[in-house]
């Protein structure tokens, strides 16, 4: 296995008397694209909020090549290479897609207070957000505001915001979620060809198990909070308690 | 691609609408003097008159615009709510008229401690920025204003702020040559620049990487954060350029008016500020003007007209415009220019059958 680039120390959150994240400790090698998968409610989004700052955990350690990232503010985190989406479609409404884009290309930059400046004047960060538009295939819709996009594109739009700054982390939560099927493949597709074309680190949160099984380098499964499994996407395949905990989850659907 | 760098428009076309706006307002005491039949040099010397007069009520205009202006950055833009921008106004009215009254300072002194105090005032609402959002802040803001309303109605600093009576004569302590009530005309300019510097330098702000976080905090904070934006110090930023441009407009006030009464450290101060913004359209800046111009002119004219019935017409003229214009006349205005070109866009699709 290659060295971990992102790692987690017995990572516990309660939310109550509920523990969403039950002494988590895994792994995530630099390079790779690494799935969680699980059930509804198995806690892989709050893992993901924990990873990204956006929650502070009960118990545990988060370390980012070898930092102790536990208390890091959320704002921190893209400076430090930590990019996140979210599964519930984040943007800004009534911006522009460009502007939604450009903002997030030039949070990383160091212009932030030159307000002097127009924002147009900044070709650093125009250039990148159109490149990064192209990318996810949004050119066409750079003028139009946000809100006013088909969900898929939104989605896209959301994908394309990580990207812009170029951190080496992404950290993806259900980035297909409400999407309608047929456009699934193309996603998942866009996302394992950044990841492969750029060497960048991705976990990849998600509901539906077939939608990772061919793009992911290795598969963490959770369900109840904690780990069930963890390998290849083929020893998962084959493994019985996932299946059992899937087939189970089937009939009787979990809490969101 | 739907950006084809389209060309920069020259520099008339740019600043046109402003540059004929500032011209109206340079040529206006003379177009009043002509038709009071008092001569262009009568005018410049300011020696009486209808134009004198409106010249006063115009710089009362400039100066509550350049209030609003400031409120609109701060709620419009960056989308603060606060209810204790009013203390801003007033720390700069009060400020400046005991610096000039009761300290004897000069002018440039007095507006270099009221910079100074600005920035001060902002650092304190600042204080408890990290610890209150949203309506929150407003209700602590308003605390903190209303304790400045408070002290300086106090009879133990009634020597320096004149209770509850007001602050007087600090007017007249201006140098002559810039005088209100001597150089009317000279004042009248004044204030003109001041406005139109300001209006410029916030249109600046907005269009600048600072502004485009000012206003994605606006929109959607969290995700500000998430990009990666430490909203915390864009919302200081605007804490301290609204905060300069109220005390500046505060300032001018002592300037202008004979006597400054606490009415501008009290709450109806800011909620007049966000009528003028509401009337206007939130987050256009020169909604901002047109309202503040709509607000003094209408109160004035109305009382003048009507007398006593003139705060319900007022009123009712309010919710009439925030019924019937919810975005306020730029913004309401904006978008019907929006939705024309929209639909001019669709239109040439059709006829020429290519895709809009």
């Amino acid at each position: 296995m290659t060295e971990a680039l992102l790692r987690t120390e017995n990572l516990t959150k309660e939310v109550g008397a509920l523990v969403a994240v039950d002494d988590v400790s895994i792994s995530i090698g630099a390079g790779t694209l690494h799935s969680v998968i699980g059930p509804n409610g198995a806690g892989k989004t709050t893992l993901l909020n924990l990873l990204s700052g956006t929650l502070k955990p009960t118990e545990g350690r988060v370390y980012y090549k070898g930092d102790d990232i536990t208390r890091v503010p959320v704002y921190d985190m893209i400076h430090r290479g930590i990019g996140r989406s979210f599964q519930i479609t984040n943007i800004f409404p009534f911006l522009t897609v460009f502007e939604n884009v450009r903002l997030a290309a030039q949070a990383t930059g160091s212009d932030n207070f030159k307000f002097w400046r127009t924002a147009a004047s900044f070709p650093d960060y125009t250039t990148r957000a159109r490149s990064v538009l192209e990318d996810v295939g949004l050119a066409d819709e750079s003028l139009i505001p946000a809100n006013a996009l088909p969900h898929g594109d939104q989605r896209k739009l959301e994908l394309a915001m990580i990207l812009a700054p170029n951190p080496d982390v992404l950290l993806l939560d259900e980035p297909t979620a409400g999407m309608a099927s047929e456009q699934v493949p193309e996603l998942v597709d866009l996302i394992s060809r950044i990841q492969a074309g750029t060497d960048k680190t991705v976990v990849l949160v998600e509901h539906n198990m077939n939608v990772v099984m061919n793009a992911s380098d290795r598969i963490t499964v959770m369900n109840h909070g904690s780990v069930l499994a963890e390998g290849s996407p083929s020893d998962i395949a084959a493994n019985e308690v996932v299946q059992e905990a899937y087939l189970g989850s089937l009939y009787e659907e979990g809490p969101e | 691609m739907t950006e084809a760098s389209p060309k920069r428009p020259n520099f008339l076309t740019r600043h046109g609408m402003l540059i004929f706006v500032v011209t109206l307002a340079i040529l206006f005491p003379f177009i009043v003097g002509l038709i009071e039949g008092q001569s262009p040099a009568t005018v410049i010397a300011s020696e009486g008159g209808n134009s004198k007069f409106l010249m006063g009520l115009a710089v009362e205009v400039f100066i509550l615009a350049l209030f609003a202006l400031s409120y609109d950055v701060l709620l419009g833009i960056t989308g603060l709510l606060s209810f204790g921008h009013q203390m801003f106004f007033a720390v700069g009215a009060y400020g400046s008229g005991i610096m000039l009254k009761s300290l004897g300072w000069s002018l440039p002194l007095t507006l270099l401690g009221i910079l100074v105090l600005a920035i001060l005032q902002a650092l304190l609402f600042g204080v408890v920025l990290p610890r209150v959002h949203g309506i929150t802040f407003a209700l602590v803001t308003l605390g903190i204003a209303s304790m400045f309303w408070i002290v300086i109605q106090s009879p133990d600093v009634g020597d320096w702020t004149g209770g509850d009576v007001g602050l007087q004569g600090a007017s007249s302590l201006v140098p002559a040559w810039i005088n209100t009530n001597d150089h009317r005309f000279r004042f009248y300019l004044m204030a003109l620049a001041v406005l139109v510097l300001f209006y410029l330098v916030f249109r600046r702000i907005v269009s600048s990487p600072t502004g485009a976080v000012m206003v994605a905090n606006r929109e959607n904070q969290d995700r500000a954060l998430m990009l990666g934006y430490n909203t915390l110090w864009f919302k200081m930023f605007a804490l301290v350029i609204t905060s300069i441009a109220a005390a500046i407009a505060g300032m001018l006030w002592t300037m202008h008016q004979p006597i400054v009464t606490p009415t501008v450290a009290g709450l109806g101060w800011v909620v007049a500020a966000l009528l003028m913004v509401l009337m206007g359209g939130i987050g256009t800046l020169t909604g901002a003007i047109i309202g503040a111009a709509m607000f003094r002119l209408l109160s004035f004219y109305l009382e003048r007209w009507f007398g006593g019935g003139a705060s319900l017409m007022l009123g009712v003229t309010y919710v009439l415009l925030v019924l019937f214009l919810p975005y306020g006349i730029v913004g309401t205005w904006r978008l019907k220019q929006a939705r024309v070109s929209e639909g001019r866009k669709r239109l040439v699709a059709l006829v020429t059958g290519k895709g809009g």
